[in-house]
């Protein structure tokens, strides 16, 4: 077993030479060591940060912000091995197939393959997110012992499943340093640096092959590496940082011969309190509200509209959470009341519960990180985050509710108030599930994205993305699973590159 | 969260309650404290007409051609041929919906809450 290298004891001077180069060590860049253990891949993993959270290092990732209200950049995400996983909630769910596919209504749409393109990784993403076995949406049969699902029929609106990550031996979902350490260790080709941080992307003089990483640390320590390939798994801010930043050759950045890189970034809003459902019979089985153990899963169920009504009604894939009990005024009481009447039902015994949401945004090419002026402590150009939210993404949302609404009458079991309408209203107490997307996205015209449909950066061959970065849509599923079976497709993929 | 009736109409009706019931008389009906209105057949059909006046003037602030003797005539019409549930549940299966203060309701409902509220 090998022990992690501090890059502040490496010999200023140094020059690494592997096959592959990973650079960052969160979910993606851990999941493609892992995958490529058992090859002859003389691989290195250069993470910016330690096995614990450093202050110097966080603030790395400081940066502006305007547009839309938005979270800090230093706060969304945390730099040390493990990335952001150290901070996440384990919520997991495989995209839709529509999540893949163009949709005429939906400007920048479609993946360059169908899900049945990543089906295959997704129980090995499974196993490293450790979210126990995949069940998803055949959890209704099991479910139903602990309560029955809400009547919706056959409307637009459907229960459907997200399953949780536990980390082995622990509560807390998997932190991929913690969890994943001594794996790596275990690699025999595998030298994974922490305290390292890629300053630069060294493109040869022609400007079409990655020629050399600089990579520095926060006490002044300098050495390069020479691999053969370099992937890119610092999320999807990070990524295109760096790509912009390393301008030295060519003035627009690495791979951004058409401006691409920056745009299109993308995270799932969270509006709180969009709805009030009342069920007239106050009774819901307890896995809306709260995780449950189902058939030995961890699950929770929301509320998602169907394929076939995301397409009819031009929706996106925004889902449902039914959350906390809530208290109507007297209006409300009123309208359930009489509603219940009028549908000849008993509301005596009605229950009010508040609704959020897992919002899926528009893809808009404004929302975009560009390079500030400002420098970081390595000399690199903080970046700034344009931040847009458009209103037709809560209209959108507003349908699906509205449909449930219908679905809740028409089965007489409840109904729904929705509680946003303006504008100031969907922005007030927005959280923000830090998912990052989008901004390195997948399209195989290089004018309408950064890499191809193998994550390889358009124009420079040697040069990969791992990550959500380059999600072209971002569906309502959290990314963490469905970023790793993207790249478990791509260790094969590199596989195959580098025999 | 139990229904809220008016305590009004709780209060009037309490008293000869019994007597009426025994004559099988629908109480509320007959003891209201409402001025007569060219809508009162129709708003009989709901349970709490006050209740329903609430939530109305969210659908007169919704439907802004609201008209009520063509919303009565055209509610007459519909209700030759079904009653309010079965109305409300035609109208939640064919998304015939009205939203008042943000509640998503069967629009044969809502209608007839907004005559309610014009009634007042």
């Amino acid at each position: 077993m090998s022990s992690f290298i501090d890059a502040r004891n490496v010999p200023a001077g140094t020059i690494l030479q592997p096959d592959l180069a990973i650079v960052g060590g969160g979910p993606a860049g851990i999941s493609l060591a892992l995958a490529l253990a058992n090859t002859p891949i003389r691989m290195v993993l250069l993470e910016s940060g330690g096995m614990t959270p450093d202050a110097k290092t966080q603030a790395l990732y400081s940066g502006t912000k305007t547009g839309a209200p938005y979270l800090t950049l230093e706060a969304s995400r945390l730099r040390y091995l493990g990335g952001s996983s150290n901070h996440w909630g384990g919520w997991s769910r495989p995209l839709d197939e529509i999540d893949f596919e163009q949709r005429s209504w939906l400007p920048h749409s479609g993946w360059p393959f169908p899900r049945k393109e990543i089906e295959r990784y997704f129980p090995h993403a499974q196993s490293l997110c450790e979210v126990g076995p995949y069940i998803y949406d055949k959890a209704d049969k099991w479910a139903e012992t602990l309560g029955p699902l809400l009547p919706l029929g056959s409307g637009g609106v459907v229960t459907r499943w997200f399953q949780f990550s536990k980390m082995r031996g622990s509560d807390l979902p998997t932190h991929f340093g913690d969890r994943y350490a001594d794996d790596l260790k275990r690699v025999a080709r595998l030298s994974v640096y922490l305290h390292a941080n890629v300053t630069r992307l060294g493109l040869d003089g022609s400007g079409g092959k990655i020629d050399q990483l600089d990579v520095a640390t926060l006490t002044g320590r300098k050495f390069k590496v020479k691999p053969k390939l370099t992937v890119l798994a610092m999320g999807a801010i990070e990524n295109a940082r760096l790509m912009l930043a390393s301008n030295d050759v060519v003035p627009a950045g690495v791979g951004n011969t058409f401006d691409m890189v920056g745009r299109f970034f993308a995270d799932h809003p969270i509006p709180r309190d969009t709805a009030t459902l009342v069920l007239f019979g106050g009774a819901l089985a307890p896995y809306y509200t709260d995780i449950q153990n189902i058939h030995g899963a961890v699950m929770r169920a929301g509320l998602f509209p169907r394929e076939e009504f995301r397409r009819s009604h031009a929706v996106m894939g925004s889902s449902v959470t039914i959350e906390n009990k809530t208290q109507l005024d007297d209006l409300g009481k009123a309208a359930v009341a009489t509603t219940a009447a009028a549908l000849g039902v008993d509301a005596n015994d009605a229950v009010a519960y508040s609704l959020g949401c897992g919002l899926e945004v528009t893809p808009d090419p404004d929302r975009r990180l560009t390079l500030g002026t400002d420098k970081d402590a390595l000399g690199m150009p903080r970046i700034n985050l344009r931040m847009r939210i458009a209103d037709s993404d809560f209209a959108r949302f507003r349908q699906t509710l509205k449909e449930l609404a219908r679905q809740l009458l028409v089965s007489r079991a409840g109904m729904l108030r929705l509680n946003l309408n303006s504008r100031a209203e969907w922005l007030e107490g927005l959280e923000w599930g830090n998912h990052h997307m989008g901004t390195t996205r997948m399209h195989v015209d290089p004018r309408n994205g950064v890499v191809d449909a193998n994550s390889q950066v358009h124009g420079v061959p040697n040069l990969f993305v791992a990550g959500s970065s380059v999600f072209p849509t971002y569906g309502a599923s959290n990314p963490t699973m469905n970023l790793i079976a993207l790249t478990l497709r791509l260790a094969d993929h590199l596989r195959g590159v580098l025999r | 969260m139990k229904a809220n009736i008016s305590r009004r109409n709780i209060l009037i009706a309490g008293g000869g309650a019994a007597v009426l019931a025994a004559a099988g008389l629908e109480v509320r009906h007959l003891l209201h404290r409402h001025a007569p209105s060219p809508y009162d057949a129709l708003l009989a059909k709901l349970d709490d007409r006050d209740a329903a006046a609430q939530i109305g003037e969210g659908v007169l602030a919704e439907i802004d051609d609201f008209e009520p003797k063509a919303v009565a005539k055209d509610l007459r019409a519909s209700f030759d041929r079904r009653n309010l549930t079965q109305a409300s549940a035609e109208d939640a299966a064919e998304d015939r919906l009205v939203e008042a203060n943000g509640w998503v309701l069967p629009k044969t409902l809502a209608l007839l809450c907004g005559l309610a509220a014009k009634a007042q």
